[in-house]
């Protein structure tokens, strides 16, 4: 049965289609979801929510675009706002906290490749991260990019070109890894 | 031609060291589709979207304008208390009911601070977190959640029923212990997993960005 067939069969209230379509999709939202939160508990909630939402508007998918493609679109709005929230949330509390702790100082160990590339691809604008994550990480094209964050394929490479240059900068003590 | 920022070696071993970036562990399938499952169960409590909260407030001013105009006709034309008691029965009413649907807009607003709450809790499960600061911000919501059980919101029997699942999981959060607070965590995260709390509590809220502060004091 192919894709159209399975989905016509979900609209329909098929239960064992709306699994089969989930079955078929999962690893790749989940897999995305776990990218961009970085946190289990986090990945699981935002999958949730974007197959809840699929299911729920699957009457609005029309079928112009891939519905892979369309499921992107609805895993990428929903990780990026749930992690705004949770953002804005902890920054509310650490600016509690942080008005109790003036005078501290923290003292950092030297990081190691892996921390300072975490903390690198952490530091890129929302927009960069993103668009790095989905291409050079997962392997989306910069069309599936493009239709999942509503921009032109254009500012998607943009932003990919931006993002590795801004890497370089901040991972260049590390310049003999790559040049030899 | 090469683009003067183009280096492929430089892309190529971004690459593969990326790849340990955010490094994603198997997927847990059969325990998600069970809450998504759960969730769809579960209808939506509050059918209030953004849109609605226009319709009530115009409905709001035309009720008003209506009552005030009615009241004013009687005033001017039969002084009588009788005549007017129709007019300021349904008025009343009509004002219930928007009372109503404010306690549901409060609601929605409260329910989206204890999803975002609750999230960030079970998201830092595992991290060292200040637990006085949970705990604080707990009984804050707790404070709210026993006042919605109190109001005309906990008059639908779904929204009860998830405020009776918020208060207990809120009450142990509020009650951390600083000194054995990992194992604890442990376990209220289970009985939050347990119980379908998240998925019920982000069914319960309406589609749309809420702000998540403006509902303090609402209610």
């Amino acid at each position: 049965m192919d894709e159209s067939q399975l989905i016509a069969r979900v609209r329909a209230g098929d239960s064992a289609a709306e699994r089969a379509l989930y079955d078929a999709h999962v690893d790749r939202v989940y897999r995305l979801a776990f990218r961009l939160a970085g946190d289990d508990a986090l990945a699981q909630d935002f999958t949730q929510e974007t197959f809840i939402r699929a299911f729920d508007r699957l009457g609005s998918f029309r079928g112009d675009a891939a519905f892979s493609t369309w499921l992107h679109t609805i895993t990428t709005t929903v990780v990026l706002n749930g992690l705004r929230k949770v953002k804005r949330f902890r920054q509310r509390e650490a600016d509690i906290d942080d008005a109790h702790e003036i005078g501290v100082v923290q003292r950092h160990a030297e990081p190691d490749l892996k921390a300072r590339l975490k903390q690198a691809i952490d530091d890129l604008p929302e927009g960069y991260r993103t668009v790095f994550l989905m291409h050079d990480v997962e392997g989306y094209t910069h069309e599936e990019i493009g239709v999942a964050l509503g921009v032109e394929t254009g500012t998607s490479k943009a932003q990919l070109s931006r993002a590795r240059a801004k890497l370089r900068v901040a991972l260049s003590d590390f310049a003999g890894e790559w040049v030899k | 031609m090469m683009d003067q920022h183009e280096d492929p070696k430089f892309e190529q071993w971004l690459k593969d060291a990326a790849k340990s970036y955010h490094s994603p562990v198997p997927t847990p399938s059969e325990e998600m589709w069970k809450r998504i499952e759960t969730a769809r169960r579960s209808k939506r409590v509050i059918e209030l979207r953004p849109w609605m909260r226009w319709v009530v407030a115009a409905a709001a001013v035309l009720i008003l304008g209506i009552g005030i105009g009615r009241w004013s006709a009687n005033q001017a034309s039969a002084p009588a208390a009788t005549s007017t008691a129709p007019a300021g029965t349904q008025v009343a009413d009509e004002i219930d009911s928007l009372a109503n649907v404010a306690y549901q807009v409060a609601a929605t607003q409260y329910l989206s601070r204890t999803e975002a709450f609750l999230t960030s809790f079970r998201a830092d499960a595992n991290r060292s977190a200040n637990t006085a600061r949970l705990a604080r911000q707990a009984r804050e919501l707790l404070a709210t959640t026993q006042l919605m059980l109190d109001s005309p919101a906990a008059d639908n029997p779904r929204l009860r029923s998830l405020l009776e699942d918020l208060e207990l999981v809120l009450m142990q959060i509020s009650l951390l212990n600083p000194v054995q607070d990992g194992h604890d965590r442990d376990l209220i995260t289970q009985g939050m997993n347990q119980t379908n709390v998240l998925p019920k509590l982000r069914s319960a809220i309406p589609a749309g960005p809420v702000p998540v502060r403006r509902t303090e004091g609402a209610l």
